[in-house]
This record gives C-alpha cells, structure tokens and sequence, in this order.
C-alpha cells in the first residue's frame, strides 16, 4: 500500500531500522541465542 | 513526522463487545495452550529438547497453514501483505523468538524441574504489561482501579503458578541449577517480548490469521536452524527423526492443539491488548494441571496438604485471571491505543482505513475456499501418515476424564469461535 507521498513501498525497511520498537526484539533473540548457546 | 490522520472513536457498545470478546479468547487460549501439553506427556523416549521443539512446530506449521486458510480462505494473507509487507518481517520475527523460548523452556524443565521453571517463564505476563504500556499506550488514562486489577492480577497468578508448579512437580530436579534458571528466565524474556510484534501488527490493522501464517515460518526456520546445529547436520537430524517416528504423531498433534490455543491469544491480544491478554493465557497451567491430575493420575495418593495447595493455588490463580477480566479498557484508554495506531499509520504509511477496520474488529477480504480445502488435505494427509507410523502410548490414563476435558475445550473452541465470527468475522 501507498502513502499520501506514494512511496509507502521503497522506504518501509528504512523506516523499521529508525523503529526502536524492531531493535527490542531483535536484541533480545540475540541474547536468547546466546544463552541458548552457553547451556548447551 | 506530525500525525495527520485522525480515528473516530468506537462505539461504546462495540468497544465493550470487541473486550468481553477478547476476554473469552484469552480464557480460550489458556484451556487450548494447556491441552497442548497432554500429547508430549505421551512421549516417554530420551529425545533431545530441540527435536522435541521441532516436531511440536511440525504440528503448528500445518495447523497455521490449514486452519486459518479454512476459516477466511488465502486472500486476506495476500491482502495483509501487500498492505502492511513490513509486518511480515515482524511476524517471522516473533516466530523465531518463540522457537528459541520454547527450546529454551526444555532445557529449564531438564535442569531445574517444571516446579521452578513455570513460574519463572510465566513472569513474561509482568513484562508484557510493561512493553504494553511503554510501546502501545496501554493502561494510560485507566484509572488507578483497572491499573490494580491488572497488575495486582498478574501478581496473583503468579502467586498461584508458583503454589501449583510446586505441587505439580513429581519428582526433584537434576543439576544445573544455574542454567535452569537462566534458560527460564530467557525464556520469560523472549515470550514477554514476542507481544511487541504480535501488538504491533494488530494496532496496524493485521488479521491475526494473517500474522500467525508468516508468525510460523520463522518459527520453523529457526527451529529447523537449531535442529541442525544441535544435531550435527542434515544427516544425522533425518537419523533422529527416523528413530522418533513412533511418537512423532503425538508431537505434532500438540503443536496442532497449540495452534489453536494461540489463535485465541492472537485474538486477545487483539482485542484487549498485552498488558490483559496474556495473564489470562496464562491460565493454561490451570488447564494442564488438570491434564496431569484428571487424565495422567499424576497426583494420585498424595498428601491432603498437597490436594489443599492445588486448590489454593487454583483459585489464587483464578481470582487473579478475574482480577484482569474485570478490568477492560475504558474508552480513554481505547483513546491511546488508537493514538498508538494512528502513529504505527503515519510512521509506516499504512492506509488509516485499513487500521480503522483491524481496530474496530470490522471484516477485511474474504477468500475463496479452494487453497483452503487444498491446504487441509496437505495437512490431513501428513497427520495420517504420522498416525500410521505411531505407536499407541504406553500411558496409563483415565479414558473418560480424557473425554470430559476433550468435550469441554471443544465446546469453548465452539462458543467462542462462534463468537469471533459473529463480532469480527474472524478479522
């Protein structure tokens, strides 16, 4: 889907990557593999 | 950027509908998520917690592909990821932060007993009311009465869960304390924080069934990759799977009842948010405690105190869960969450229309049936194959407390998919 700019398409992952809200979890599965790791 | 797009606010009688719906999936998914647990009690063989985890996401990937696809037909996947492709990384997201708490809960299990490690995993409820009220404005403007009925409900429960994993353990643990703990706690960590996407994408418009269909792929990938790596390669994986194939049945169709469960919870967290759904999907260990007690005898002969801490611990737990129930979002709180999604709209671009609909629980496309039926046969065919090559369990259990339990979660899988349809249309 298109925003009123039209450019809804080229800029969403550029968006994600300024969104604090997608590095929470990414942090959090990057430490739960390492704990993952550690008690294997 | 400044928001530019306003929402009109919900109706009061479709406000307090779309909650006491969201309320009834949350207590449907606790009594689906906990009968999940009864077909892994079947499997008694020395298998690895990966492959384990593996096989249960077997079962969840067909389920997620066929039932989902039943009720509303592929379009509306199609549909949800041209309007809002950025959820679609979310949700794969989300289903590698399950995969990896789900393996890490049977690392728990093994190192420190399911005493110590169900309670300590079920604190994600404390933390999925935190990400709730910092990301996604839930709880502002509640009322100081909805702030103690949640929080001092998700306090109780866990009161209750730890009085209930206590009794339920039936034998000490073994080593590793320190590990247990951790990969416990982790495990509370990564499922309190897997609501971030689930919440996102519902303030965004989203259909839950949408989201669990891309929710699954990352589930499978990353237990597949950890397979692998825990295994030593393709090879020796396929060699396990091959040895396992006696009880792979019985895995899978835990993983398949899972997903049902989750659907509801999908469904709560939708409708009532993360700060209330997910204390009350976490009335699953109420269910499963029933599992073991009623069906497995897992209780059988024990001391009057014992009996008079499950009850205790119950009906903590159950005025705990009621607690939360009871406190629905005002429409000044509804006010923020809509705040929340106007923001998600502006920030990603998403049409303002579609959010309104996902927020106002209004139907979006409907699909045709025939990927549907296609899907299901896929599904049905592989279930009956692992169900020719299974074994029948060696378990003694209790047939007709089996059969109650069975008819009663069907009959809540009925009234409250009955329910969904007739409020949302399952959107």
């Amino acid at each position: 889907m298109h925003n009123r700019q039209g450019n809804y398409e080229r800029r969403w992952w550029k968006v994600m990557l300024r969104d604090p809200q997608w590095w929470v979890p990414l942090i959090v599965l990057a430490g739960g593999l390492m704990v993952l790791h550690w008690i294997q | 950027m400044a928001p530019t797009a306003s929402l009109p606010l919900l109706e009061k009688s479709r406000l307090r509908s779309l909650q006491a719906l969201g309320v009834m999936c949350g207590f449907a998914a606790g009594a689906w998520l906990g009968t999940a647990e009864a077909p892994t009690k079947l499997v008694r063989v020395g298998m690895s917690p990966e492959l384990i985890s593996l096989l249960m996401v077997v079962g969840v990937f067909l389920a997620r592909w066929s039932l989902p696809a039943l009720a509303r037909g592929t379009s509306q996947v199609y549909a949800d990821a041209h309007r809002a492709p950025h959820l679609i990384v979310w949700a794969i997201l989300a289903g590698c932060l399950w995969a990896v708490a789900n393996t890490l809960t049977i690392f728990a299990i093994r190192d420190i007993g399911l005493s110590i490690a169900f309670p300590l995993w079920n604190l994600n409820s404390l933390l999925g009311i935190f990400w709730g009220f910092v990301f996604f404005h839930e709880l502002r403007e509640a009322g100081w009465r909805r702030w103690l009925g949640v929080l001092g409900g998700a306090v109780l429960m866990f009161v209750g869960a730890v009085l209930l994993a206590l009794a339920s353990s039936m034998q000490a643990p073994q080593g590793h304390a320190l590990q247990g703990v951790l990969a416990a706690l982790a495990a509370g960590v990564l499922w309190g924080t897997m609501y971030i996407p689930y919440r996102k994408a519902y303030l965004t418009g989203m259909n839950p069934l949408s989201f669990v269909a891309f929710f699954s792929v990352g589930e499978l990938g990353m237990m597949t990759a950890l397979a692998l790596e825990s295994t030593g390669g393709l090879g020796p994986l396929w060699g396990q799977l091959a040895g396992a194939r006696s009880v792979l049945f019985w895995l899978a169709a835990g993983g398949f009842i899972w997903v049902i469960g989750d659907l509801f919870q999908q469904y709560a967290a939708k409708y009532i948010g993360i700060s209330r759904g997910i204390p009350l999907s976490n009335t699953n260990q109420l269910w499963g405690l029933l599992w073991g007690t009623l069906v497995f005898g897992e209780l059988h002969g024990r001391s009057a105190s014992l009996y008079v801490q499950v009850i205790g611990g119950s009906l903590i737990m159950s005025a705990g869960a009621a607690a939360i129930a009871f406190s629905a979002a005002p429409p000044e709180e509804h006010e923020r969450w809509q705040a929340a999604a106007i923001r998600e709209s502006v920030l990603y671009g998403t049409d303002i229309e579609y959010v309104r609909a996902g927020l106002e629980g209004r139907a979006g496309v409907r699909g045709t049936g025939r990927t549907a039926i296609a899907m299901l046969a896929i599904a049905t065919l592989v279930f009956a194959v692992l169900g020719a090559i299974a074994r029948a369990p060696m378990v003694d259990l209790n047939a007709p407390a089996a059969v109650v339990l069975l008819g009663l979660i069907v009959v809540i899988l009925v009234l409250c998919g009955t329910a969904l349809w007739q409020t949302t249309k399952f959107s």
